[in-house]
């Protein structure tokens, strides 16, 4: 079953990226050929959904992020190398027959193409001949190695992989290899190529896990209901403060609470990528990450605004309430995410609502909530309500009139109230004294 | 000085606008004719009145055209051509003006040229003005609250030289020698005239359209008052945007000067602080207004804080966008201005603790500002509850809600007293949320 999000939650997280800033996708797409970075594309698009092929796509990367080999080809070859492949028509296929004058003049573009895509993927095969040799019989990426093994000992590429690789290959030469590798082999040089871009997207994400001190998060089965977030952060936030959390079956709602800029919306922003990121078997901004697989990510945080329709602000997020309870009511083990959540309507009611959903979210324990309101008040019954509920704080400081605020998670409810610190601050209350007198 | 009212009451009330849908100056401006009359009419709204007499003077004025039942005798395109033609100009003098038309007329001839066809159509066009304009006049009453404004323009058409040309009606066409010379009198001689009577007609069709208006909706004029006597009062005010709103009473004095509001969330506390403040704002335009038995003393503005966007650019959630807009209003109110005010459920995005706090500590404190009238929706009943004890200033109405079972049924006619009503948990029940998420 694929994993399962949606498209507010993509822009939430920032996955792909629509609102001018790099995008997480961006973080990692450092790959050397086109190809990769559309397979990394697809990565993202696609995370994984079994534990064991995570961990195993987070072996790989890791091996390559500690033994930091660079990309061992020419990336301009691919390029090439495409180009002559896409042509498969049988009437461009050469013949025994003696070249024609203009091409021996060094005129005919097309017998020229042919030469110089031949020529490519002699030196990508080779290269990887190459590459696949000095990798350790140990290596994770040993099991992709014996399948390249496997294709590289066809016959015809044996010949190829023997080429001398200098100076003008001869004709009769030309014939036989183009008919290897844009007809009878197709197939292989395809899946041999495949194989390779593959390796840019392992190569390029390890260099970025390497360079940036990523982690490499180990998924547990989903029955274990665990997760443990040692010093995650995010990568898009300078400087950013780690915070560390672990969650458990029978705490698996969490309820922060904090001051408008105490950093709620980061610190949800942090664990939905870091699930995300690991979901795909990727490496996260964290110095140590386990968790169990889950069925998918839901998060509202930016939830299309229209302030003009005033009550049916209330109404779009009630309904985003209702889309994700659909899942739930499914058995779906799913990560979800409420940023201020009700905030469209009045307190009352949405101390009403924050409660009761809350409540109900604590019920679904095979899921992990994590819920940020303004409604502190709500904190103290769900307090009492229900033992699955954890609360957690981003405090603020006073420093005279000055919020300052540590970015890191406390334990507890805040009960900075900040409302009437800024009336007082904006000198409200005076400026209506002082008219008076 | 003129009324104010800034760009968030203007959007809260939605009272501008061509091309909004369902502004308050649409309503009226679907009823004018021309362009002229559409200048007019923009220009009024973006300058209400500030003097009663000046009020009250205009607002009798669209009186007796709502009474006089005119239709606007002209046709847009007629007056367009006119314009035009106007804005051509002639020859400075009769000599060189004649020799001008005389120009054209050959060239028109030999090589059939246009520019003598079209000096003559707009000619003929002004001279039909003119007479349907002096007819039109002539229907109106020499004693009116308008014949200050059509004296004038009679003036200028019982000049001799127009009524003679007035009287060719019948005998087009006109020799050369008289078109030249009507020609000549009516682009530079009269010119000035002339303007004058194209902005009489303009404001003729201002008149006629809201006397329409008017009529059509069943609207009332309100009665302005000196600022010092402190009252607001109507006896059923509507939003003139909904056909067949439900009326409701609104009195306002110096002892009496803050209404404060409750009721659900669809109950209609919106739309009557909007029909309020759109009423308030058509009155200081001396316009008819959706209200009956309207009396106000002249204010000297609104301020309205009704739906006050965030700013995420500028980092301001929408929290500390609804305080920077109190402080707006508090510094305009402590300037000692004769102000009304309408906060529709303010300080939202934040704790009920604060929002408690913050409503209360705003409330009261404005609350003392005897000289503005205030109307303040809240679903915090607790600061109604406060305010009931330690202030005598201050009346109470909400908005019901009927349940027909499950179904929230509103009367949108405002009760005496406070409302906890509240529908938010109705509608996440309505929809079934906590059971799909238990199932």
């Amino acid at each position: 079953m694929a994993f399962l999000t949606d498209q507010q939650t993509l822009d939430d997280l920032n996955i792909f990226g629509k609102r001018g800033s790099e995008p997480i996708y961006g973080i990692f797409n450092r790959t050397a050929t086109r190809h990769g970075a559309a397979l990394l594309e697809e990565m993202f698009r696609y995370p994984l959904s079994d534990a064991a092929s995570m961990n195993q796509r987070s072996t790989i990367f890791q091996y390559f992020a500690s033994h930091g080999s660079a990309f061992p080809f020419q990336s301009e070859l691919f390029d090439i190398a495409e180009q002559y492949l896409a042509v498969t028509d049988e009437r461009t296929r050469l013949s025994g027959e003696p070249r024609k004058l203009t091409s021996l003049l060094g005129e005919d573009n097309e017998y020229k193409t042919i030469t110089k895509g031949i020529s490519a993927l002699i030196a990508i095969l080779q290269s990887l001949h190459v590459f696949l040799k000095g990798l350790a019989a140990d290596s994770p990426y040993y099991r992709e190695k014996s399948a390249i093994d496997l294709l590289l000992e066809e016959q015809g590429l044996q010949s190829l992989l023997k080429e001398p690789g200098k100076g003008k290959l001869p004709h009769e030469k030309v014939v036989v290899y183009d008919g290897y590798l844009r007809f009878r082999h197709r197939e292989i040089i395809r899946r041999l190529l495949q194989h390779v871009y593959q390796l840019d997207v392992y190569m390029s994400v390890g260099r970025v896990a390497a360079e940036r001190g990523f982690c490499f998060p180990l998924a547990l089965p989903a029955e274990e209901q665990r997760f443990s977030m040692q010093g995650i952060y995010h990568p898009q936030v300078k400087q950013a403060v780690p915070n560390s959390l672990e969650i458990t079956a029978g705490s698996h709602v969490l309820f922060l609470t904090g001051a408008n800029m105490a950093g709620k919306s980061t610190f949800m922003k942090t664990l939905g990528i870091g699930l995300f990121l690991a979901h795909m078997g990727f490496p996260v901004p964290a110095s140590r990450m386990e968790f169990s697989v889950l069925d998918g990510i839901y998060t509202t945080i930016n939830l299309p605004d229209d302030l003009g329709m005033g009550a049916s602000h209330f109404y779009a997020e009630v309904l985003r309430v209702k889309k994700v309870a659909r899942e739930l009511g499914q058995g779906r083990r799913l990560f979800v995410i409420f940023d201020e959540l009700f905030r469209g309507t009045n307190v009352k009611d949405a101390y009403e609502a924050t409660i009761a959903i809350t409540n109900a979210f604590a019920g679904k324990t095979t899921s992990v909530f994590l819920i940020s309101t303004h409604i502190i008040e709500a904190g103290a019954v769900l307090k009492e309500m229900s033992g699955a509920i954890r609360f957690i704080f981003l405090p603020t400081r006073m420093d005279n009139h000055t919020p300052v605020y540590s970015y890191t998670l406390e334990t507890g409810i805040t009960d900075d109230r900040h409302g009437m610190v800024i009336i007082r601050n904006e000198g409200i209350l005076e400026i209506l004294k002082n008219g008076l007198s | 000085m003129s009324f104010i009212a800034d760009k968030q009451t203007l959007e809260d009330l939605n009272l501008l606008g061509k091309y909004k849908p369902h502004s308050v100056y649409g309503l009226f401006n679907a009823k004018v004719h021309t362009t002229g009359g559409e200048r007019l009419l923009e220009e009024m709204f973006k300058q209400p009145l500030s003097d009663d007499e000046e009020i009250n003077r205009r607002s009798k004025t669209f009186q007796y055209f709502e009474h006089k039942e005119l239709t606007f005798p002209f046709v847009k395109d007629q007056l367009d051509l006119m314009e035009d033609y106007l804005a051509g100009g002639s020859g400075g003098n009769p000599l060189s003006a004649l020799s001008g038309v005389l120009h054209k007329k050959i060239w028109s001839d030999l090589f059939r040229d246009e520019a003598y066809g079209i000096l003559y159509a707009g000619l003929l066009m002004a001279t039909g003005v003119l007479i349907t304009l002096a007819d039109v006049l002539d229907k109106l009453d020499e004693e009116s609250p308008y014949s200050s404004q059509i004296l004038p323009l009679k003036v200028i058409l019982d000049d001799r030289r127009l009524v003679a040309l007035r009287a060719e009606r019948g005998g087009m066409p006109l020799p050369l020698r008289k078109i030249a010379g009507y020609d000549h009198l009516l682009r530079h001689v009269l010119r000035e005239e002339m303007e004058q009577i194209m902005r009489g007609i303009y404001q003729l069709d201002v008149h006629i359209a809201v006397g329409h208006v008017a009529r059509d909706r069943g609207f009332s004029y309100a009665w302005a008052l000196p600022a010092k006597i402190h009252t607001l009062s109507a006896v059923a005010v509507s939003h003139p945007g909904i056909y067949g709103a439900v009326e409701n009473p609104v009195s306002l004095t110096r002892n009496s000067n803050m209404l404060f509001l409750t009721g659900a969330n669809m109950a209609g506390k919106s739309t009557f602080m909007k029909s309020f403040g759109i009423a308030v704002y058509l009155a200081h335009m001396g316009f008819p207004v959706a209200a009956k038995e309207m009396v106000f003393s002249v204010r000297d503005g609104i301020y309205s804080s009704i739906n006050v966007p965030d700013n995420l650019s500028l980092g301001y959630s929408h929290f500390y966008a609804e305080v920077l807009r109190v402080k707006t209003v508090a510094q305009e109110v402590s300037k000692g201005k004769n102000l009304v005010v309408i906060f529709d459920e303010l300080f939202k995005g934040t704790n009920v603790k604060d929002a408690y706090d913050a409503t209360l500590a705003v409330t009261a404190a404005f609350a003392e500002y005897r000289n503005c009238f205030f109307i303040i929706s809240t679903h915090i009943v607790e600061v109604g509850e406060v305010l009931r004890r330690t202030n005598d200033n201050l009346q109470f109405a909400y908005l019901p809600t009927v349940m027909q079972g499950t179904i929230p049924r509103y009367t949108y006619k405002m009760e005496e007293g406070i409302t906890t009503d509240r529908h938010g948990m109705l509608i996440i029940e309505n929809e079934g949320i906590l059971e799909i998420i238990q199932s």
